[in-house]
């Protein structure tokens, strides 16, 4: 597999905190990738491996046409059986250079939260970095409180690799978290709260793009 | 590595180190190890998996990962143990490759004839008995279906659920290949003890 250019808006899910999971999650990743290229990272952990198999089969087929990435949080092996693009690791994993030997072609990512885990995370050869949380979401708190935009410019500046900023991200904060050298932007709570999903995305891409 | 007649399977129980129960288990003598913990992080199920690698080596045992793939490829185990709802057993057969071992868990001949068909190499049958080990639905399967299901199935079958060290010569003779057990050996005051009893009750009855 060669490696696409990545988009710079990637989606979180997290179904088990919605009331209608089955229905929503898939509704929500076709509007997206409907609209503009986005990375879906399914990240649903109270699934059995063959509904996560199952739906991951399913959102490839929803995003079929459009040049959107589908990943998985954690389950190379799902990723592998399913064919999607790439899996998604927590800060805490088994090193990105040993899941490479497993899956030499495969797009990896990884959770990081100083400075010091984004090097190493280059360093075992990480493709990207999500990085935060930048701001302030109730969500996030437990990783402690927010990293600010220096930290992200920081990190920004000190890899290679493309910086997606987390954490209470707004398209109207974007174009902040660009400035300070993300390359692009994760979120999962806006996606779900917003009146107008439509609306909400053109504004990203409209910071995205400037 | 083979799967060799009477083996004992020790599947990792939750509350305790399973690094620990694999060490003990083994030098009581079970010569597979199946890691299983469904609330572990990735992390930690790798960090496990790559000691109870390590250990299975030198007590020449096979080590298996329960429904982590994933956890099973990188780690380097020696196969993988999937559910009725874990992956589907072909796709996996077609991850591991041919060397690796996968086990299916079934209930029935039906279900073990399935897994044969999607390239598996021993099935784990149960529950047998009673067990409150996993939260088990259903009536327990008995040994009758233990000999109904060895004698159609072409890989071994190791029994699960509920086996002490009073039922596991009944299980063996009833044709199980071996046995799994998870609260006879982890709840055992004296785990090694626990597993050498168990084996030392299949092996009476093949003699």
């Amino acid at each position: 597999m060669t490696k696409r250019t990545l988009p710079r808006l990637y989606m979180v899910s997290n179904s088990l905190e919605r009331p209608y999971p089955a229905k929503e999650l898939p509704e929500l990743v076709r509007q997206l990738t409907a609209q503009l290229p986005v990375i879906v990272q399914l990240r649903e952990k109270h699934l059995d491996a063959r509904t996560l198999y199952e739906l991951t089969l399913y959102l490839q087929s929803l995003m079929h046409d459009s040049d959107s990435l589908l990943f998985l949080n954690e389950r190379l092996d799902i990723t592998l059986a399913a064919g999607a693009d790439g899996t998604h690791f927590p800060e805490k994993s088994c090193p990105i250079e040993k899941i490479r030997t497993v899956a030499p072609g495969m797009l990896l990512g990884k959770s990081t939260h100083s400075l010091q885990s984004a090097l190493s995370a280059e360093e075992e050869g990480a493709d990207y970095l999500i990085f935060g949380p930048i701001f302030d979401t109730p969500l996030k708190r437990r990783y402690g409180s927010p990293m600010g935009l220096e930290k992200l410019e920081k990190v920004s500046r000190n890899v290679s690799i493309p910086v997606f900023a987390i954490g209470g991200i707004t398209p109207e904060n974007t174009r902040q978290c660009m400035d300070h050298g993300a390359y692009g932007i994760a979120a999962l709570s806006i996606f779900h709260v917003t009146t107008n999903l439509a609306v909400t995305l053109e504004n990203f891409k409209n910071a995205l793009d400037q | 590595m083979q799967i060799k007649r009477p083996i004992l399977c020790y599947i990792t129980a939750d509350n305790l180190c399973p690094v620990e129960q694999s060490e003990k288990a083994l030098e009581g003598g079970a010569r597979m190890i199946q890691l299983r913990n469904k609330g572990a992080s990735g992390s930690d199920l790798y960090d496990w998996a790559v000691r109870i690698r390590k250990l299975c080596r030198i007590h020449e045992a096979i080590f298996i990962v329960n429904d982590r793939l994933d956890v099973a490829l990188t780690a380097n185990a020696d196969g993988v143990h999937l559910g009725q709802r874990d992956l589907p057993a072909h796709l996996a057969r077609t991850l591991l490759g041919k060397e690796k071992i996968l086990g299916i868990s079934v209930s029935s001949l039906a279900e073990a004839e399935i897994a044969v068909r999607a390239g598996c190499d021993y099935v784990g049958l149960g529950h047998i008995y009673p067990t409150f080990s996993k939260q088990k639905t259903g009536r327990p399967l008995g040994t009758a279906c233990i000999t109904e299901v060895s004698q159609n199935l072409s890989v071994p079958v190791i029994a699960i659920g509920g086996i002490t060290a009073s039922n596991a010569g009944d299980v063996i003779r009833a044709g199980a290949t071996g046995i799994a057990v998870i609260s006879t050996v982890a709840e055992a005051p004296d785990p090694r003890k626990a597993t050498s009893d168990l084996i030392q009750n299949m092996r009476s009855c093949l003699q």
